[in-house]
């Protein structure tokens, strides 16, 4: 008999036999779903985190900010400052002849969360007339825009999913006053998405803030940024940074993804070395009811080796149920659903955004649980093949 | 303890079985530890604010701050005991990620708002005297190793009025937080030296600490500092210490579902595991437990047998992983802020651990009290 035709026929023997063994085999499988499903669905906030962020980048969007802030929040621009930067070189301009920019200020407007109306902060961003053909992803979707020198302002979509009394009409309570709610816009999903928008210059002046927070600007294409940033640096009136918005966004992203990664690995790890010990007592105990079987195989001729990859065979099949479960469990259950945490642009406001349970996130989980699986298997597989043909034969 | 041989026999008879067994339960309760560690620690945050502490901020979150002068009109608000104005001053030592985070205060005045804080009298005495002085949380001035009368030069974006933000104090004594001893980095300045020097926002407190003689009257309380300002150019915000920090809490995500969910699934698993395991050991087992009815062990005596077998092996390993769990609770720390793994975690995973021993054993335990020595002896 040919190596494969005895794999085969040993492993189907083994796979039959699993229905009498329910019990035993649903121990491996239950175990892995249990640690796919949770590495998956805490990656898949990451993973969301991240797009959500990312998304809110292009390649000829340069944001500046004062020298030193890492943040949009930490950094402080005089209108002198934003004035002498929109004319730098590689500025696009547009069909008006005006650089097209936005010198915006951040401030932070409190909201009730929908459902048990906690409090919550999003960031409302007060933005200069070229705010939307600086961005163009961003889209009035209902309502009208806002008026400038009236407390008018716009809410993002997302935002507006997430949180209690943000419909058009509706007034927000901030400085000065209240504020009506007049549009709804659309970013893409982005990180502007979970903002609330309002004309730059009113909002200064309803807080009697001087200076912006930071300065975007649409380049004439990605390779003026040269130029741009060494026509500021080199300007002694200025102490600017300037950054790309992919370049600018990966840094803000980076502390909340550092820890969720790290949550991810440390409860997905120790639960995958638990599933392990799982899927080792099983197989062995699987191994050890049928040593009978096995000896009488090795007795009429079939190899070492045949026993061995039957028992890998028939751990990975429980694995990989075990995996599919899981992965069902976190995609079926988590992906799309729209969670709200501390991550948006300015002090603790809030940042909306999806799980996302990603093919790649599904590969992941499932070679996990193939690792689970084969080293599982491998022990107990090579005890049922050097068991003493005649001894075991013997204990009935 | 003369059924110890036995039990210990029955636990010894598959040793692989014993022990993959015990190793899942120990790493169930190693995360069971520090999920219920970290999910405790936050309640313990809420359950240590005193109630009978108000909070008075500006009403909107990002509004101008409070004129120091409402100091004494909140004073005489019926009810008010104590009161202490707060601004805060950040910056860096040395490194930026040295962060530095100190409260602007009448250190006097806040030590009486927040009787968990204490410090020695000369300390105090010194901080008072000295106009630059500072003083730090036990934590930080050992992380620096500062002695008192040290400068300590901080890097702030907060500037003076020169356009400096180079600011130097004096370290004048060390205080800590008896609630929470040797974890918190806190540092307090004066008051009065703070707003001299600073630039912008003079004469004005990002908040006022309150304390109240009655907390069954908090909401009163709040509500009539509140009106004192209504309408007028810096409205308040009056709050209960505990519901500012549940609302903080919330603002950070729903950790108790997210660690109830986790621990929820890994007991779920566990169960099934060691459910299956008693399950198998007992059915290999029969015609020894039907020996041990047939010299005259009653069918309690069988069914306890069971039982305290999977309490012992259950309870053992939980104690291990709840061991580990405190042994690395510590690492933890730093990202999550500080605090201990509360005793009270330690305890009822015990119970969890008797309480999945008692379920899983339960049934194959019935089933041997059961048993008909006839029938079991044949094989049947």
């Amino acid at each position: 008999m040919s190596a494969v035709t005895q794999i085969t026929a040993v492993s189907l023997l083994n796979l039959r036999n699993i229905p009498k063994r329910v019990g035993t085999s649903l121990v491996i499988v239950i175990g892995i779903a249990g640690v796919v499903a949770v590495l998956i669905s805490v990656l898949s906030m990451s993973i969301g985190f991240r797009k959500t962020i990312d998304n809110s980048a292009r390649a000829d969007r340069t944001i500046v900010l004062s020298q030193g802030a890492d943040s949009e929040a930490a950094s402080n621009l005089s209108r002198a400052n934003a004035l002498s930067i929109v004319d730098a070189p590689g500025v696009k301009k547009g069909s008006s002849g005006k650089p097209i920019a936005s010198a915006e200020t951040l401030i932070v407007a409190p909201v009730a969360r929908k459902g048990d109306r906690s409090e919550a902060y999003v960031t409302l961003r007060g933005v200069g007339s070229e705010a939307f053909a600086l961005r163009p992803e961003v889209k009035l979707v209902a309502g009208r825009m806002f008026q400038p020198a009236v407390h008018e302002l716009l809410v993002g979509q997302s935002a507006l999913a997430q949180f209690a009394d943000l419909d058009i009409g509706s007034r927000i309570t901030l400085r000065e006053g209240e504020w009506t709610v007049v549009g709804i816009f659309t970013s893409e999903g982005n990180s502007h998405e979970s903002e609330l928008m309002a004309d730059a210059d009113t909002v200064l002046s309803a807080y009697a803030l001087t200076s912006f927070n930071s300065l975007t600007v649409l380049l004439d294409s990605q390779a003026s940024f040269g130029a741009f940033k060494d026509a500021l640096t080199t300007n002694p009136a200025l102490t600017v940074d300037a950054k790309t918005e992919p370049e600018y966004f990966a840094t803000v992203s980076k502390p909340l993804n550092r820890i969720l990664d790290l949550v991810a690995t440390t409860i997905g790890g120790i639960m995958a070395i638990g599933a392990l010990f799982g899927a080792l007592n099983t197989m062995y105990s699987a191994v050890s009811s049928r040593s009978t079987e096995i000896a009488m195989l090795r007795a009429i001729g079939f190899g070492g080796g045949a026993v061995v990859v039957s028992v890998l065979i028939e751990a990975l099949s429980l694995a990989l149920l075990g995996a599919i479960a899981g992965v069902a469990t976190a995609y079926f259950g988590f992906n799309g659903h729209a969670i709200s945490t501390i991550g948006g642009t300015v002090g603790n406001s809030q940042l909306v955004y999806s799980l996302t349970v990603s093919p790649r996130l599904m590969a992941l989980g499932m070679a996990l649980a193939c690792a689970i699986g084969f080293l599982g298997g491998l022990f107990p597989a090579i005890r049922a093949a050097r068991l003493p043909v005649a001894a075991a034969l013997r204990a009935t | 303890m003369k059924y110890f041989p036995l039990i210990w026999a029955g636990l010894r008879r598959k040793p692989a079985r014993s022990i993959f067994t015990l190793l899942s339960v120990v790493v169930a309760f190693l995360l069971f530890g520090m999920l219920q560690g970290i999910n405790a620690g936050f309640a313990k945050v809420i359950a240590d604010q005193h109630l009978d502490r108000l909070l008075t901020d500006p009403r909107v979150p990002g509004g101008a701050p409070i004129p120091i002068a409402d100091l004494q009109m909140i004073e005489k608000v019926p009810g008010v005991t104590a009161i202490a104005p707060r601004a805060i001053f950040f910056g860096a030592y040395q490194q930026p990620k040295n962060g530095i985070f100190a409260l602007a205060t009448f250190p006097d005045r806040w030590f009486a708002v927040r009787p968990e804080f204490v410090m020695q009298k000369e300390q105090l005495d010194r901080l008072l005297k000295t106009r630059d002085g500072i003083a730090v949380t036990v934590a930080m001035q050992k992380q620096y190793g500062w002695k008192i009368g040290d400068r300590i030069p901080i890097q702030s974006r907060i500037l003076k009025q020169s356009g400096s933000g180079e600011w130097v104090f004096e370290l004048a004594g060390v205080f800590d937080n008896t609630d929470n001893p040797g974890l918190g980095f806190l540092a307090l300045i004066n008051y009065a030296y703070f707003d001299e020097a600073r630039a912008k926002d003079r004469g004005t407190a990002d908040r006022f600490i309150v304390r109240i003689s009655d907390p069954k009257r908090s909401t009163q309380t709040a509500a009539a500092i509140d009106k004192l300002f209504a309408n007028s150019v810096h409205e308040t915000r009056t709050q209960s210490e505990k519901e500012q920090a549940q609302a903080q809490l919330k603002q950070v995500g729903d950790i108790n579902f997210f660690t109830t969910a986790i621990v929820g699934a890994v007991f779920f698993t566990l169960l099934f595991l060691t459910a299956n395991t008693m399950m198998q050991s007992v059915r290999e087992r029969i015609p020894e437990f039907a020996v041990l009815k047939t010299i005259g062990y009653s069918d309690a005596s069988v069914l306890m047998l069971v039982l305290v077998e999977a309490l012992c092996l259950c309870v053992f390993s939980a104690a291990i992983g709840l061991a580990i769990a405190m042994a690395i609770f510590p690492t933890l720390t730093s990202i999550f802020g500080g605090f201990k793994l509360e005793w009270a975690v330690i305890a009822s995973g015990i119970v969890a651990a008797v309480m999945v021993a008692l379920l899983s054993a339960f049934l194959p335990a019935w089933r041997v009290k059961q048993l008909r020595i006839v029938d079991a002896m044949a094989g049947r």
